[in-house]
């Protein structure tokens, strides 16, 4: 490739018009690339223009039909439909499998964007507005439960645990000199009894 | 199982005891003689034990006991049933007193409502 510039450069360079840099920038191309006749043209206007575009794009004269012209540019290239390739026979033996296309077909302006990996315009098992109505069904029901769950909180029978020393209120980082007088700490009735178990218990297993 | 639930949300909203609210009956109410609850560990031993803040509850010196065989007898990490026993058994009664805690709370709370109802009739 880069022989074959150079020589077209010498050629250039020898036999242009022009004298000196410009003699290089004038029809210096490579052959790997398509030929001037397969590369897309204007926008084209007369019928036998369309026919000799639609040969052009390999497709028949019938289905052959120009991007509309804004002004942007796209020139004869043909309006394909914006389908991605998911929603192509995954079970018909394509001349190219992964790409699921066959030798010659058109090829759509956004054909990058539709392979497989990428966009997928396939419709989706649900329409639209079942699938809105089932999410925010659900985020909606959710929110309510939780709602639910903070008015009326589920919690076990049993008082709040006691803590010694003030309930530890130099431990939790108050004030000395503050001390928030609470109600003592209780045992259940019947402490006595209860020390001498504890302390029966404590004694049963060691000698 | 979740029939304190009912009982408060339901059926008797106004006597079952909500556990956020500090109980407001005197602890001595109804009982002949009862004692204050004594701390084994004090406050200087379980900063040396570096127990941490939330079980430097009442047991804490059977967990600091614990914690001794459990650094004494490492790796064998079967080695300090006896002493886990021990704080455990010391939590159980904990926790059974909590239960008769919110009962005594509740039983006088639904006599103060049959005083009233008393009272106004």
């Amino acid at each position: 490739m880069a022989a074959v510039g150079f020589r077209n450069w010498a050629r250039a360079l020898s036999r242009g018009k022009q004298p000196g840099f410009s003699a290089l920038l004038s029809q210096v191309r490579a052959a790997s690339g398509p030929s001037k006749g397969m590369l897309p043209g204007p926008y084209p206007k007369t019928p036998e223009e369309r026919a000799a575009a639609a040969k052009k794009y390999n497709m028949r004269a019938e289905d052959y039909e120009p991007i509309p012209d804004h002004g942007e540019g796209y020139g004869d290239y043909p309006q394909l439909p914006d389908r991605s390739q998911h929603e192509r026979d995954p079970w018909y033996s394509w001349d190219h499998p992964d790409l699921r296309r066959n030798w010659g077909e058109p090829i759509h302006w956004d054909f990058d964007m539709f392979i497989r990996n990428r966009v997928d315009t396939s419709p989706s098992p649900v329409d639209w507005h079942t699938m809105c109505k089932h999410l925010f069904g659900f985020i909606g029901f959710m929110m309510l439960m939780f709602y639910l769950g903070e008015k009326f909180p589920s919690y076990q029978p049993v008082a709040p645990k006691q803590y010694p020393y003030s309930s530890l209120h130099l431990e939790r980082g108050g004030d000395p000199e503050k001390q928030p007088e609470e109600r003592e700490r209780t045992n259940v009735a019947g402490s006595k009894a209860k020390s001498a178990a504890e302390e029966r218990h404590a004694e049963g297993e060691r000698p | 199982m979740g029939a304190h639930l009912a009982r408060r949300y339901i059926t008797e909203t106004e006597t079952e005891p909500d556990p956020a609210k500090p109980f407001g009956f005197d602890p001595e109410f109804g009982f002949n003689e009862r004692k204050e609850r004594e701390m084994v560990a004090s406050q200087a031993q379980m900063n040396l034990a570096q127990v941490p803040v939330l079980q430097r509850d009442y047991c804490a010196h059977h967990l600091i006991k614990l914690m001794k065989c459990k650094r004494d007898n490492w790796p064998n990490f079967l080695a300090c049933k006896h002493e886990r026993h021990d704080w455990d058994y010391c939590e159980h009664q904990d926790y059974v007193m909590r239960m008769k805690e919110y009962e005594r709370e509740r039983r006088l709370q639904m006599r103060k409502k049959r005083v009233e109802e008393a009272q106004a009739a």
